[in-house]
């Protein structure tokens, strides 16, 4: 390699790394790298590969995003390059990443399918594509299987979760008709359902009937986008005639800048029929879950006339079943209290369709509206790349309609989750959503942790006992300058640190002894080692806790078990080091399964010799992970 | 019913009755900021029921209630608020002009989003300061952008302080940079904790100080700029080890105008130290004395940033303050430092050391040397050894240096900073000193500086 090219695959290494979420400057970045240093393709496709093995589950999407970008705008060699390794990458990328991931791997494998406008044939070489095409199908099989073990045990984080399914389900249809009040009543309720449900109360069979409930729900909402969908692709269609009719007048008038790769995908994708999924109405995200039959705009399927009549005479035929059998409601000029009566759901502790029916407060249905209002209102902008933001005196000191109208929602109510406890918002996705409760779990326990301290400094000041003083608090010594320099705030802010406090008193153990720190430092200075032994290895640190992983056992049929102490349900993953399914963050205690955080938290404030010993116990057990 | 002459007169009402628990309601139109002043003694409570309330950029949860002391503040409503307060002060706020229209609020939106702007287009992140005269709302801007900044997405931009004077996650006296990695505290004017040994209901922020020392820049400009230096080299290295922080990029908060010399060349020695390519300056476009001040700095600064220095209108409900006022912020930051606050209670620990356990060292003020002419510029960063007497160092603030108590001066001078502890009495005849350091312990066998700042319990 030559430095010049060298400098070059250094520099495109160095910004794919930056790729750690779905940055769509960083992929243009990369893909203008790729289309102007065609000579060091090879090399961009070895790092490019190398990114997708070696980086996190979660950010190996936006890896693809990258390859997808790159082949489909500079073409050859990338694709042939890519084609050579390309349904391995794509197999161990799928068994990894979870199921909203792996619906949009498929959604970009069918994006590949598409035959290319130029060349009128798919993107990469078909026997790769046709690899993955089987892989796909065996993989929604076993999710058919998986999905019939799961359905006659209703859960409550299944539930919770398919109500958060059914929410986006919806969410997406009031996107299109914002002016259905049906549709935000009914976000409205499921998200009383969820609270109802976050409360654990309901017994098992109210569980079942739950699960009913939001299967016809999901039934019929499915019905209603298929419908939608199918008025889309027509008006895609027709609007794309249209289009092609202004090309042929007037080609110029098509050169719009900017044009966004993805909406090219999705264009030739309504457009074109493609042959995987013509059968294959289980093949979607959600089949390892309640849902199973999903038929998302996902599924687009060949729009021809003779086609759409015989959809239209099934729907009508579906329609009139459902009606018979009483599943169908069909609004009629009511009031928005009868309207609530009929969508909301049964009582479920009581399956009693009398139960009072309360409606949300005022001010509950204002934010509501609110919130889409402010959703709305930055649906359409997705770019702060606008001349009118550039750091000028004019920009800054003038009014700026845009700012004020659409942007400014994205500081508050475009991020709808607003946390009770300190007022940070999260947004609607599934990730802000985790973190949000990752967030709320810990609000929880510091709390806990500092009623507890403060407890036990009232009561206990006299007698100085060790218990006592533990919980203490004071300042901190500051760190020196190179310590700071290589701190990470996220050691800090981390919601997931369970035992973060206690990482917190040991650091704090090692700043109190005080000597050693300075000494550390004026060591440092005079040249000797400043690192001596350390006496943390027999520290047990969330960290090592959290990477436990226990493989399933042979016996184990549905790959979960459920926390004793949290009462979760933990799920397998696949272990990429290992090639096995495992169950992270996993001790086996005598034959029985908890989260390592979990058992740990529960026996470690113990003075109990016999706690101590299974503190010791799980040390040594974690040590040898 | 105490129209009885006797009852009336046995319980004697004072004429403004002050009942802490009542329960006043306030609403805020939208757009609004409320003014609030409380007072040193004096306490307040916020509850907010329905809208979004922020108090310099922080959002508020509502049904919460946050608790307010010593801390002149506003409001400010992004949709219209009705909250609840209780206080023991009367007159919380500021009677007549206490609900007025945030007419900067939009300013301050085009400038946050202008910095996501260039956020969004690089992976060295904008680095902005913030310039102008005292309550101008310098700070504010500050804590503002910072809070929209993590708001907006996952950012952590790092806040640069530059006024010693100023108190930000730290007692005074110190310039400091400090990672704003989550939520600030709404109810602190040091705008949270820094690092403690147990949990605390916000995360805590672990800021870099450097050690000034004197209360005015003009007590030894060289001395100040030397600190900045040397923070400014460490912000440095850590940017280029911290990717996230480097995108997000910095917001620096300069000392009022007034610190500085009629030349400012000190601004652009900042602007150099922390390749600064962005510039606000707070200024009254409509005084004539303040446009003539803008020209000047402007003539000054172009050359270093171009067009990227721009004029930013005085905030809208900025509270005048006072040196009284001043002062009590600084007590209340000193304060916070040993003990916490009413969320957080701190644990501080007296120690009694003798004269001879204490290396004590200070910086050359010029305000207290004679003739100032005869003092080299190397001389006016060598630090002095501190003769301990009573009237020395009684009630001082001190920094405890990283430094072995028999290091060089120049190696204190560059030691980085453990921490602060405050001389609490001096016993002349036993030789005895006692210290309340943050941390229990023994007092630590290292060089310290005396500041001069003074904190009486
Ligand atoms: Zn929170
Ligand atoms: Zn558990």
């Amino acid at each position: 390699m030559d430095p010049e090219t060298e400098r070059v695959v250094k520099d495109f290494a160095s910004v794919l790394d930056e790729l750690t979420f779905n940055s769509k400057p960083i992929i243009t970045t990369l893909t203008k790298t790729a289309e102007e240093n065609i000579s060091c393709a090879q090399y961009f496709v070895d790092s490019l590969e190398t990114r997708i093995n070696k980086c996190v589950p979660t950010q190996k999407l936006y890896a693809f995003y990258a390859l997808d970008s790159i082949c489909k705008n500079a073409g050859s060699p990338y694709t042939i390059y890519f084609s050579k390794n390309l349904f391995a990458l794509y197999k161990k990328t799928y068994l990894l990443v979870d199921n909203t991931t792996r619906s949009k791997l498929i959604s970009l494998f069918k994006t590949w399918m598409a035959p290319n406008e130029s060349t009128g044939s798919p993107l990469f070489e078909s026997t790769s594509l046709g690899k993955i095409e089987s892989f796909l199908i065996k993989a929604s099989a076993l999710h058919q299987k998986n999905y019939q073990s799961m359905l006659p045990k209703p859960t409550i984080p299944l539930l919770l979760s398919d109500i958060d399914k059914l929410t986006i389900l919806t969410k997406k249809r009031l996107s299109k008709t914002p002016d259905d009040p049906k549709l935000s009543m009914k976000l409205q309720v499921l998200a009383q359902l969820k609270q109802e449900l976050q409360k654990g109360k309901l017994s098992s069979a109210a569980l079942k009937q739950v699960q009913l409930q939001l299967k016809e729900v999901f039934s019929q909402d499915q019905q209603l986008i298929q419908q939608q969908n199918e008025y889309e692709q027509r008006m895609e269609f027709q609007r794309q005639q249209q289009m092609q009719m202004q090309q042929q007048q007037q080609q110029q008038r098509l050169d719009v800048p900017g044009t966004n790769i993805n909406n090219d995908n999705m264009k030739s994708n309504s457009s074109t029929p493609i042959p995987l999924f013509d059968n294959m109405t289980s093949l979607g995200p959600n089949v390892s879950s309640l849902f199973g039959t999903t038929i998302g705009p996902i599924f687009s399927q060949s729009t021809t006339t003779s086609d759409k009549s015989e959809r239209e005479s099934k729907i009508q035929k579906l329609y009139e079943s459902l009606d018979n059998v009483d599943l169908l409601y069909k609004p009629k000029n009511e009031s928005i209290v009868t309207l609530y009566d009929k969508i909301k759901p049964k009582d479920a502790d009581k399956l009693n369709k009398e139960s009072n029916i309360r409606l949300p407060s005022i001010d509950m249905l204002q934010n509501i509206i609110l919130d889409c209002k402010a959703y709305f209102a930055n649906i359409n902008i997705n770019s702060l790349n606008v001349d009118s933001l550039t750091f000028t005196q004019q920009n800054i000191t003038s009014p700026n309609s845009m700012v004020e109208n659409n942007l400014i929602h994205l500081l508050y109510r475009a991020k709808s989750n607003k946390c009770n406890a300190c007022g940070k918002r999260f947004g609607n996705s599934n990730d802000e959503k985790r973190l949000l409760s990752e967030h709320l779990d810990w609000h929880f326990r510091i709390n806990k942790r500092i009623k507890g301290s403060s407890q036990l400094i009232t009561t206990g000041n006299s007698q100085g006992t060790t218990a006592t003083q533990k919980n203490i608090q004071s300042r901190n010594w500051f760190l020196q300058d190179s310590e700071w320099i290589n701190f990470k705030d996220d050691d800090i802010i981390s919601t997931k640190n369970i035992i973060g406090d206690d990482d917190n008193r040991n650091r704090d153990k090692r700043w109190r002894k005080n000597g050693d720190n300075t000494d550390r430092y004026n060591k440092a200075l005079s040249g000797s080692t400043p690192e001596g032994g350390d006496d943390y290895s027999n520290v047990l640190t969330d960290e090592m806790l959290r990477n436990t992983k226990l493989p399933v056992p042979e016996t184990n049929v549905d790959m979960t078990f459920k926390c004793p102490i949290c009462k979760d349900t933990v799920n397998a993953v696949y272990d990429e080091d290992t090639g096995e399914w495992v169950w992270g963050n996993t001790v086996n205690i005598n034959g029985k399964y908890f989260h390592a955080l979990c058992y740990y938290e529960s026996i470690k404030n113990s003075n109990d010799p016999e706690q101590s010993s299974a503190l010791e116990n799980l040390r040594k057990l974690v040590q040898k992970m | 019913m105490s129209f009885l002459p006797g009852l009336t007169d046995a319980t004697v009402i004072p004429e403004v009755y002050i009942d802490e628990n009542e329960i006043h309601k306030q609403v805020i139109p939208m757009g609004s900021i409320w003014k609030i002043r409380v007072a040193q003694e004096s306490k307040m409570t916020i509850k907010i029921i329905t809208g979004i309330a922020e108090i310099f950029g922080t959002e508020l949860a509502n049904n919460i209630e946050y608790n307010f002391q010593n801390w002149n503040f506003t409001i400010f409503a992004v949709e219209e608020v009705q909250l609840e307060w209780k206080g023991t002060d009367v007159h919380p706020i500021v009677e007549g002009e206490d609900i007025i229209p945030n007419e900067t609020a939009q300013y301050i939106y085009n400038l946050h989003f202008a910095l996501e702007k260039l956020r969004s287009q690089s992976f060295y992140g904008p680095k902005i300061m913030v310039i102008g005269n005292k309550n101008v709302g310098k700070t504010a801007l500050c804590r503002t952008l910072c809070s929209y900044t993590i708001k907006f997405k996952t950012s952590q931009p790092m806040l640069i302080n530059l006024n010693p004077q100023e108190s930000i996650f730290s007692p005074p006296g110190c310039v400091s940079a400090t990672p704003i990695s989550d939520i600030l505290d709404v109810q602190l004017p040091i705008w949270g904790q820094s690092m403690t040994s147990g949990a605390t209901a916000l995360h805590t922020k672990q800021p870099l100080l450097k050690l000034f020392g004197l209360e005015m820049i003009s007590e030894n400009k060289d001395l100040y700029l030397y600190s900045i230096d040397s923070l400014a080299k460490d912000v440095d290295e850590r940017l280029q080890k911290d990717a996230l922080i480097q995108r997000s990029g910095c917001i620096i908060n300069a000392p009022p105008l007034s610190q500085l010399d009629d030349r400012f060349d000190s601004l652009l020695h900042i602007i150099k130290q922390f390749d600064i390519n962005l510039v606000v300056m707070i200024s009254d476009e409509a005084n004539e004395d303040e446009k003539l001040q803008y020209e000047k700095i402007s003539q000054l600064i172009t050359p270093e940033v171009g067009n990227n220095f721009i004029r930013f209108p005085k905030l809208s409900g900025i509270i005048e303050s006072d040196e009284t006022y001043d002062r009590s912020l600084q007590r209340s930051a000193t304060r916070e430092y040993f003990y916490g606050n009413s969320n957080t209670a701190l644990s501080p620990f007296s120690v009694t050391v003798d004269y001879e356990d204490l290396m004590i060292w200070e910086p050359v003020n010029l305000i207290n040397v004679g003739e100032p002419a005869s003092i080299d510029s190397t001389n006016l960063l060598q630090l002095k050894p501190v003769t301990i007497t009573p009237g020395s160092i009684q009630h001082a603030l001190i920094g405890i240096t990283y430094a072995d108590k028999h290091a060089k001066s120049e190696d204190v001078r560059n030691a980085p900073l453990l921490g602060f502890a405050l001389i609490t009495e001096v016993n002349e005849k036993r030789r005895k000193i006692r210290i309340l350091v943050p941390v229990p312990g023994n007092f630590p066998n290292n060089a310290t500086i005396l500041t001069s700042y003074r904190y009486l319990e």
